[in-house]
């Protein structure tokens, strides 16, 4: 019993670690190809002039491309921050946007220069519903002197993009931009939606090339380069999920190897008997084999079982996790290498019980 | 009679530390087809080595050993083990049952080395548990059994697969005298109306009275041996 509670635990985390991979590489494999944000060359945070815009829309394979600027606040506390979104609300914006919005929201949105639209996940935090007025503190002066912006609610959008972040609102860029004292005509970034996904790297180049050597250089990164880019910033993850998951399965096989020697040692008479009644040398190894396999492969589908029930709920924090049936596979056949190597040295032991000497309790 | 069981100048020795014992030293035995033979001693005296010898659990260190018409003392660990499966049936003092599975599973494991098909091996089981009187017991787990009624599934499981011989290494020992009686007589039916030829090894002469011989080992020596009566 203990035995299997300790591969079915060591398998569930097999499992979960595995569907982390999974997920992680399953969000990136599944982060829009045909987006490309254009950042300052200097850093992701340095301002870029609103007039480059023009230029980037002439570049070949450009579809759209709408201007973005970011703006920090907080609701209420110092402690509940809100990311703000301002974007220009041109003809097919949304096009270079992974948002899910309502065609009434956005239209809402259109209509008002102080409209917002809350991300699902920051509206259910906060209960705010269509028609709020919410105002958010910031370090940005407007023309007034205020430093408070107020925002009316017209609607909620669902991001698809798991870098993304939840916990924002969509604002009006001009509606900033004219409201606000410092740093007029510039932009975060500039969202690019391109016609062929395939063209995308060429793309992002040509418009660097544009702006080489010139006082605004820039650099283009598609959406889905960025998510690997955040993805490695916590590490190589796949070297970490392996380094884990090799650590647990040593582990696991010393301490199955330890209890089945101990489970044998109790259980010596027992085979000694089998042994009188027949069983040969050969008969009894390959029985402690097959049982201790047969314990670490059910052990490890209970454990892989429990992983994939789990899911649904880690599937809140990183969607997409699962399980393919490769790494059920692979656990399976992990867990029956486990049971073999760990039974070797009890089987070996086993098979050489001396029956006369077992009996006699010696 | 012919003889079923043949020792001819046999000699076991072991190792205990540098020194070497001679349990059984140049002993020579015969014991006929059918006979119920009892074989007494103190302890110590070479009566469980004859025992395991006999069973096939162990092999002389020289001389020869004749079981069942086949020569023990030049059997492989292997050959020997197919051996006990055909001829052998033993029973323990402590029963020896498999504490985890039913007295009806206990006493099919000795069939499981057969080719018998799960019906078959079922109805012999069935008959085997009849033998004892515990067809009604047959679900029960051996912790749930008296201490003769486990060593009656023990003598079930001894019988399942017509051995050739029963070894019977203490099999009153730890039971009280009503269900010692009960086992001895039980052997005596198993030799008289089945004509299974028994070794029983014991402390009790009362228990000894029950067979058809008794001898005497002492020292590795034997006592009172006789010759089994002619054919």
């Amino acid at each position: 019993m203990l035995i299997f509670l300790q591969v079915a635990v060591a398998f569930a985390l097999f499992g979960v670690l595995q569907g982390l991979k999974t997920g992680v590489d399953h969000a990136i494999s599944e982060t829009r190809a045909d987006l490309l944000l254009v950042f300052s060359s200097l850093s992701m945070g340095d301002p870029l002039p609103l007039a480059t815009l023009d230029q980037i829309k002439t570049v070949p394979g450009v579809r759209v491309a709408v201007p973005v600027d970011l703006l920090g606040g907080t609701y209420q506390k110092p402690t509940q921050e809100v990311l703000m979104v301002a974007i220009s609300p041109d003809k097919d914006w949304t096009s270079a946007f992974t948002y899910d919005i309502r065609p009434g929201y956005l239209a809402a949105f259109q209509e008002s220069r102080t409209a917002a639209l809350a991300s699902e996940e920051i509206a259910s935090k906060y209960g705010w519903k269509v028609g709020d007025r919410i105002p958010l503190e910031t370090t940005t002066v407007q023309i007034d002197g205020s430093m408070v912006w107020t925002f009316d609610i017209v609607g909620f959008f669902h991001d698809s993009d798991i870098g993304g972040g939840t916990e924002k609102i969509l604002i009006q860029y001009p509606y900033l931009d004219a409201a606000r004292l410092t740093r007029k005509g510039t932009v975060n970034h500039i969202n690019v939606a391109v016609q062929d996904p395939g063209m995308a790297v060429a793309v992002a180049d040509e418009i660097d090339r544009r702006f080489a050597n010139s006082a605004n250089e820039t650099r283009t990164q598609s959406l889905r380069e960025l998510a690997q880019l955040n993805m490695q910033s916590i590490g190589d993850l796949n070297f970490l999920v392996r380094t884990i998951v090799a650590a647990v399965l040593v582990a696991l096989l010393f301490a199955t190897a330890t209890m089945m020697m101990q489970s044998l040692r109790e259980r010596t008479p027992e085979l000694a008997v089998l042994k009188t009644l027949g069983f040969t040398d050969r008969a009894v190894f390959l029985l402690i084999l097959t049982e201790a396999t047969m314990v670490c492969t059910t052990a490890a589908i209970f454990g892989l079982a429990l992983a994939m029930i789990a899911f649904p709920f880690a599937s809140k924090f990183v969607p997409g996790l699962s399980m393919p049936p490769i790494v059920v596979g692979v656990g399976i056949a992990l867990a029956v290498v486990v049971g073999l190597v760990s039974a070797a040295v009890p089987a070996t032991r086993a098979a050489q019980i001396e029956i006369a000497a077992a009996l006699a309790g010696r | 009679m012919a003889s079923i069981l043949s020792f001819k100048d046999v000699s076991k020795r072991y190792h205990r530390g540098r020194e070497e014992v001679a349990v059984l030293d140049h002993f020579s035995l015969e014991i006929a087809e059918k006979e119920f033979v009892a074989i007494m001693g103190p302890s110590g005296s070479g009566k469980t080595t004859l025992l395991n010898l006999i069973g096939g659990l162990d092999r002389p260190s020289t001389g020869q050993l004749t079981v069942a018409g086949e020569r023990l003392d030049k059997m492989s660990g292997a050959e020997l083990a197919h051996w006990r499966a055909r001829h052998v049936g033993f029973v323990f003092q402590l029963y020896n049952l498999m504490p985890t599975i039913s007295a009806e599973t206990n006493v099919e494991l000795p069939l499981l080395l057969t080719p018998l098909s799960r019906q078959e091996r079922m109805r012999r089981v069935a008959a085997a548990l009849e033998l004892v009187g515990l067809l009604d017991r047959k679900k029960h787990k051996p912790g749930e059994l008296s201490g003769g009624q486990q060593q009656r599934v023990a003598i079930a499981r001894a019988i399942i697969a017509d051995p050739t011989i029963l070894v019977c290494d203490e099999p009153t020992g730890d039971l009280d005298r009503h269900s010692a009686e009960e086992i001895l007589a039980l052997l005596r039916i198993l030799n008289q109306d089945h004509d299974k030829t028994i070794v029983m090894v014991t402390h009790d002469p009362k228990a000894a009275e029950f067979a058809s011989r008794q001898l005497h080992i002492d020292k590795g020596q034997l006592f009172d041996a006789s010759a089994p009566a002619a054919a």
